[in-house]
């Protein structure tokens, strides 16, 4: 029997080494090698922050940090808060409406975001058909909607509505009928309903799509590069302009490292509540 | 009377917020998609005209650009080779993280996550320095390593549930009749995972198909696929141009879409992105 047990320990090892090799050339070796390069000084000797500290030196990067977390907060607040009511919706309604709002919302989900980039920038540009329509209408003065933080922030909003929706209405599918009726007998209103059993029982599945859609804004680059402005510009933008145009690759790598550092307790989050929500299942 | 007439007030109220939602969330959803729709067969759109001045001409142009054709050929090399490297490392393991019972297991499969748990854009750069040392840029495997990063998470999770979710005593009938495990996993495992294992090649195909900004860094200047080249066409070409090159790379995922659509009911698509 322990033999058995040894035998299948060694099999299942095996079978899961190859996957696991590739995986850790590709995301630990790599994390791990620029970490070590951004400590090691260009003319040799022990390990220094002086990259670090010549990267921080520039007012443009520290600009670039700020513009980045901030831009991701507030896409993350506006996906959240337009998908939470649309998974709940789909979840309690069975109406037609509910059908059509359905397959509406993932329809993104099948568009290649540079494409939805690009779309974005047709539909807002100035002389776009936002622009057209709203001049039809009368209005001749309006914000720019592109090239700047606000055509970020609603590309953003437009790539990622079907990712938060999908894993809150998980989650909501997932908690049952009767608890929910059973709060209605005792005279809870739709409200009450939500705060004290809905929202607690989804807690895990909110937590994935939160940290989810942290790491993916601020992690991304297409959006920002095609439809944000030139500066401040988004860490993403910055660090590629630096390995790929001005051939600073320790500078870039040093960038994508603070990136990490940032990201480092979202990322960890991450991990925590899908692991959670594994136990759950499993 | 006003107490008569208010429920039905606020049940016409209702109502009609619920329709100006809808009606709000489908032109913020469909509207760029349509607008892009009718630049592709725009000759010229002057402001403020509602309609263009149809034309076909951009097509001819982006279907004559020798980059194009080098760029579709690059995507239907490369994204394929990705997604059948990682089924074929990838199911294996699946099926051991969900049968067999072997050391560190939770971890192992957990690590998995870890390309989602960083920022991908740094995560590009790290592999970018990396491959600048072992001579990999603007090669093919680097273009196809890149776009290992997002298919290996798919083609692990969603088989891992799927061989979970499989009666175990099915597996122990074909033992028991006397087939030996590879003939019991071939024969009877496998058929019955088909439809989730589709539904992992199919999200990590368009992954891998849409991968843009991992390949821009990596593929410059000779191994471009679709995506990257689309980057140069929105940057410097009219309008139009983009937009018929963004029905042209829309059109694999389209068909494997349709292709795969019985396979895709929601509780599957829920799986392939709850990761």
């Amino acid at each position: 029997m322990r033999g058995a047990g040894l035998r299948q320990g060694a099999l299942g090892l095996a079978l899961v080494l190859p996957p696991l090799l590739v995986l850790g050339f590709l995301v630990a070796l790599p994390a791990v090698t620029a970490v070590l390069a951004t400590l090691t000084p260009d003319g040799g000797g022990g390990p220094t922050l002086a990259n670090y500290a010549r990267v921080l030196a520039a007012r443009t990067l520290r600009a670039d940090i700020v513009f980045t977390i901030g831009i991701t907060l507030v896409s993350v607040a506006v996906v959240f808060a337009l998908s939470y009511p649309l998974a709940l919706y789909l979840r309690f309604s069975r109406g037609r409406a509910a059908r059509i709002l359905g397959v509406l919302f993932v329809v993104p989900l099948f568009v290649p975001v540079v494409i939805a980039s690009f779309a974005m920038i047709t539909f807002l540009v100035n002389h776009g058909l936002v622009s057209t329509l709203l001049y039809r209408a009368g209005v001749r003065a309006f914000p720019r909607l592109v090239y700047n933080g606000t055509g970020i922030m609603l590309t953003q909003v437009w790539v990622n509505i079907p990712f938060a929706v999908l894993i809150l209405g998980a989650g909501l599918q997932a908690i049952d009928d009767a608890l929910i009726d059973g709060a209605r007998d005792v005279g809870a209103g739709p409200l009450r309903t939500f705060l004290s059993i809905i929202l607690p029982l989804n807690a895990v599945p909110t937590m994935i799509a939160l940290t989810l859609l942290f790491i993916g804004v601020f992690g991304s680059f297409t959006i920002p590069y095609l439809v944000g402005g030139n500066a401040p510009a988004m860490l993403g933008v910055t660090m590629t302009n630096y390995l790929t145009q001005y051939l600073r690759r320790t500078e870039a790598v040093t960038i994508a490292v603070l990136a990490f550092l940032i990201a480092s307790v979202v990322g960890a989050v991450y991990v925590a509540s899908v692991s959670r929500r594994e136990r759950g299942a499993a | 009377m006003s107490g008569v007439l208010w429920p039905w007030a606020a049940a016409a109220f209702r109502r009609a917020a619920g329709a100006a939602a809808l009606l709000a969330l489908a032109s913020f959803i469909l509207g760029p998609l349509l607008t892009l729709l009718v630049w592709a067969f725009a000759g010229t759109w002057l402001f403020p005209n509602l309609l263009p001045e149809f034309s076909l001409r951009w097509w001819a142009f982006v279907l004559g650009n020798a980059d194009v054709g080098k760029a579709i050929r690059m995507s239907l090399l490369s994204a394929p080779t990705a997604t059948l490297i990682s089924a074929v490392i990838c199911i294996p393991a699946a099926y051991a993280f969900a049968r067999l019972e072997f050391p560190a297991k939770r971890a192992l499969l957990l690590s998995f996550l870890s390309a989602n748990a960083f920022p991908k854009i740094g995560l590009y750069v790290s592999i970018a320095t990396l491959l600048y040392r072992l001579d990999l840029m603007d090669t093919f495997t680097g273009v196809v390593l890149i776009q290992l990063v997002n298919t290996l998470l798919f083609m692990i999770w969603i088989p891992t549930g799927t061989f979970r979710g499989i009666n175990r005593n099915l597996e122990e009938a074909a033992r028991d009749a006397g087939a030996g495990p590879l003939r019991t996993f071939f024969q009877i495992t496998l058929p019955i995972a088909l439809p989730g294992i589709m539904v992992a090649g199919l999200f990590a195909f368009i992954a891998a198909f849409d991968e843009a900004q991992g390949t821009l860094i990596v593929g410059t200047p000779n191994h471009m696929t679709m995506p990257v080249l689309m980057y140069n066409l929105v940057l410097s070409y009219p309008q139009p141009v983009g937009a018929v090159f963004s029905i042209l790379l829309s059109l694999p995922s389209l068909v494997l879409l349709l292709f795969a659509q019985r396979y895709l009911r929601a509780g599957y698509l829920a799986a392939g992105y709850s990761l």
